[in-house]
């Protein structure tokens, strides 16, 4: 579960955030939606513990991210737009090593079964990274997330420079990973995929969020409606 | 860390440009070992050669008058020591051959230097060229990118969240670094083995293994800064212009402009000063071949006194070998004095350059290279001191076969023969003993381990301050 209180952040004179609250539950998708700046990134990197507020507080299962980073960051499974892993070793050593990293030790039948039910094909497993698509990278980041076992997945505009067919697995992964318990904060421009995707939408501007809606309430046109009248005003 | 060093080899030996040059400096790095070898062997075989000749020369006079023999001296050879194949140190410089005669000390000849058309600081391909230079450079290209790249792919953020540590990750960077020196070191040193294994002594070994010691050091100070560089700044552009610039002024700027400064704060006599100063004071001491000299006349009533005969006719013993031997002890107290000086001002220099270790550790290196291949100063000034010993005890023989031989005063027709010439020993030269070597370059392994400290301490405590985002 992700716990956000009156975060605030400031860079000299501007303001990443401002009073955000936000609350996203045990198997829930939350789509934060936002132009660039807005503070999706300031964010996400506050949950990861890797930026300090200036005030208010941020939690994952209930345990502050500030105070306790280095617990925090064992729930957490990050997706950055662009999942680098390294380009010398194949998708199952990139799985292999980052798992030795958090001190998980799996055989290679199991590192080929996160790798599978990530969505990544059994022929490119051992195959080198170098030569992926950045689909392929996202389903092993994604892979690595999961043998982590984390419990709160970060996605910071994962469906970027996807094509439609990748898009769409990435919403058909992440819907699997929320109905397995995981609670998915994503960081998107995608209004669409949002939309698709997610359980809750915030459209965050400025560092305010401005709006927060359920995503049944409102259709995908409609949403692009609201978000271009937040982001006009 | 095991797992961050497994990763970081992983890459290397599957980076065909790596490989490749790696191959490829090895192979050179092989050929100067081979070289380095082919070389001190042939030096060593070629001054056998001419030491036998020399001595076969000597043995064979039949006879001849012992002070003419004084002239007509002898020679020594520095011996090619099997150490400096690694590192020759001065010894391009310093010559190898020195002429042993009476009544004068003569400088060492024939540098390998003065007989080259080239003389430049990169000139020759030397193992300690490319493990003091080259290898450096190489640490600091494969170094400079080591953590920035991860930061700027964004893979620092995923490896902190797998539970890496920043200070983990620096320092498994910079082992692995360090450990590709190392290899690099090791197979200088195992060739080295391999091309002398007859040859090798417990002291070889043991002056081997500080030689390893002292590069080990400073290749962990490289690629310790360099790795820690790549982290602090925020480009890698940054971090290897900044390690370039520490490279050359560490290796070419500091050291040049530190001897030029040691050497005007102690500053040795010009040679034209020096030979001034020796003539002047050896003109007031006695002149072996001038009998009406003033001093020839005391020593003359003494000697007279003590025999208590009236002239020197009545001598039982020949007086113009014991005025030659006292002309030659005044010389060597006035050479003991100038060259004494000189050893001083060179030990004093020696010194306050040693000291420049504490704002370069390449100047310790290059010191502590030197002095256990047995290629420095010190072990040079060593063997000079020894020749002008052995010059002593040759030049007193002849003398004293003049003086108690059995001819009387003035007669220079009085020969040596065999049997004598060859009861005169040939030069023994007895090699720097391991403890005067370790005590002089005991400050430069100090500052070689306080650097490596220092270094050790900052990636410590400068990793708080790395930012991952």
């Amino acid at each position: 579960m992700i716990q956000i209180n009156e975060l605030t952040k400031k860079y000299g004179d501007a303001t990443a955030l401002e009073n955000l609250n936000l609350k996203v539950g045990k198997g829930e998708i939350f789509g934060l939606l936002g132009a660039n700046g807005a503070g999706k990134s300031t964010t996400i990197n506050t949950l990861l513990g890797f930026i300090n507020p200036d005030s208010g507080s941020v939690q994952i299962n209930e345990i502050d991210t500030v105070k306790n980073a280095q617990e925090t960051r064992k729930l957490i499974g990050y997706i950055p737009e662009n999942v680098n892993l390294y380009p010398y070793l194949s998708g199952l050593e990139n799985l292999d090593y980052f798992c030795k990293l958090a001190g998980l030790k799996y055989t290679k039948s199991e590192l080929e079964e996160f790798l599978s039910t990530c969505g990544l094909e059994t022929k490119a497993h051992a195959k080198k990274v170098s030569g992926y698509s950045k689909g392929m990278r996202q389903k092993v980041g994604i892979a690595i997330a999961y043998a982590k076992k984390a419990q709160v997945y970060l996605l910071d505009e994962p469906a970027s420079g996807l094509d439609p067919l990748a898009s769409n697995e990435l919403s058909v992964l992440l819907k699997k990973l929320a109905a397995e318990g995981a609670t998915i904060l994503m960081a998107s421009h995608d209004i669409f995929r949002v939309r698709e995707v997610c359980n809750r939408i915030g459209i965050l501007k400025n560092g305010i969020l401005v709006k927060e809606l359920n995503s049944q309430d409102v259709s995908a046109n409609e949403l692009e409606t609201l978000y271009l009248k937040f982001m006009q005003n | 860390m095991f797992q961050i060093i497994k990763n970081e080899w992983r890459f290397l030996l599957r980076s065909r440009i790596f490989l490749g040059i790696s191959i490829g400096f090895i192979a050179i790095l092989i050929v100067s070992v081979f070289l380095g070898n082919y070389q001190t062997q042939k030096q060593d075989q070629t001054q056998t050669n001419a030491k036998e000749h020399v001595r076969q020369q000597w043995v064979s006079i039949d006879e001849m008058n012992p002070h003419s023999a004084a002239h007509y001296g002898t020679y020594v050879f520095k011996p090619a020591n099997l150490l400096s194949s690694l590192d020759e140190g001065v010894n391009s410089v310093t010559g190898n051959v020195l002429r042993v005669e009476g009544h004068v000390q003569n400088e060492i000849v024939h540098s390998e230097a003065s007989q080259m058309q080239v003389v430049s600081r990169f000139g020759k391909l030397k193992s300690s060229l490319l493990l003091q230079y080259i290898v450096p450079l190489l640490l600091i290209f494969l170094a400079f990118n080591s953590v920035s790249s991860e930061k700027q792919s964004g893979r620092l953020k995923l490896l902190i969240l797998q539970g890496a540590k920043p200070i983990q990750l620096i320092l498994s960077k910079t082992f692995s670094v360090w450990l590709y020196g190392l290899l690099l070191l090791l197979f200088v040193i195992v060739v080295y083995g391999i091309l002398n294994l007859q040859s090798l002594t417990s002291e070889i070994l043991f002056r081997t293994g500080l030689f390893f010691l002292s590069y080990a050091l400073y290749y962990f100070i490289i690629s310790g800064l360099t790795v820690f560089f790549s982290a602090r700044w925020q480009n890698a552009t940054l971090a290897l212009t900044s390690m370039l610039g520490i490279w050359i002024l560490w290796t070419i700027f500091l050291p040049n402009v530190l001897m030029s400064s040691v050497e005007k704060w102690h500053q040795l006599p010009s040679r034209n000063e020096f030979q001034t100063a020796m003539d002047e004071d050896r003109s007031k001491g006695l002149d072996g071949h001038n009998p009406t000299d003033e001093r020839t006349k005391a020593l003359e009533e003494k000697v007279l006194k003590e025999y208590k005969v009236d002239s020197l006719s009545q001598l039982p013993i020949n007086f113009d070998g014991l005025l030659m031997q006292a002309d030659e002890d005044y010389g060597n107290k006035v050479w003991d004095k100038h060259f004494g000086n000189n050893r001083n001002v060179l030990q004093e220099q020696k010194q306050s350059f040693q000291l420049g270790g504490i704002v370069n550790p390449f100047i310790s290196l290059q010191n502590t290279s030197m002095g256990f291949m047995a290629s420095d100063n010190v072990h040079h000034q060593e063997f000079l001191l020894q020749v002008e010993n052995y010059r002593r005890v040759f030049i007193k023989m002849l003398n004293d076969e003049h003086a108690f031989g059995g001819s009387k005063t003035g007669n220079w027709g009085k020969n040596a023969d065999n049997a004598f010439f060859r009861s005169v020993p040939d030069f023994d030269y007895k090699p720097t003993q391991l403890s005067v070597v370790f005590s002089n370059y005991m400050l430069d392994l100090a500052l070689l381990a306080f650097w490596s400290v220092l270094v050790f301490a900052l990636i410590l405590f400068g990793t708080k301050k790395i930012e991952i985002l």
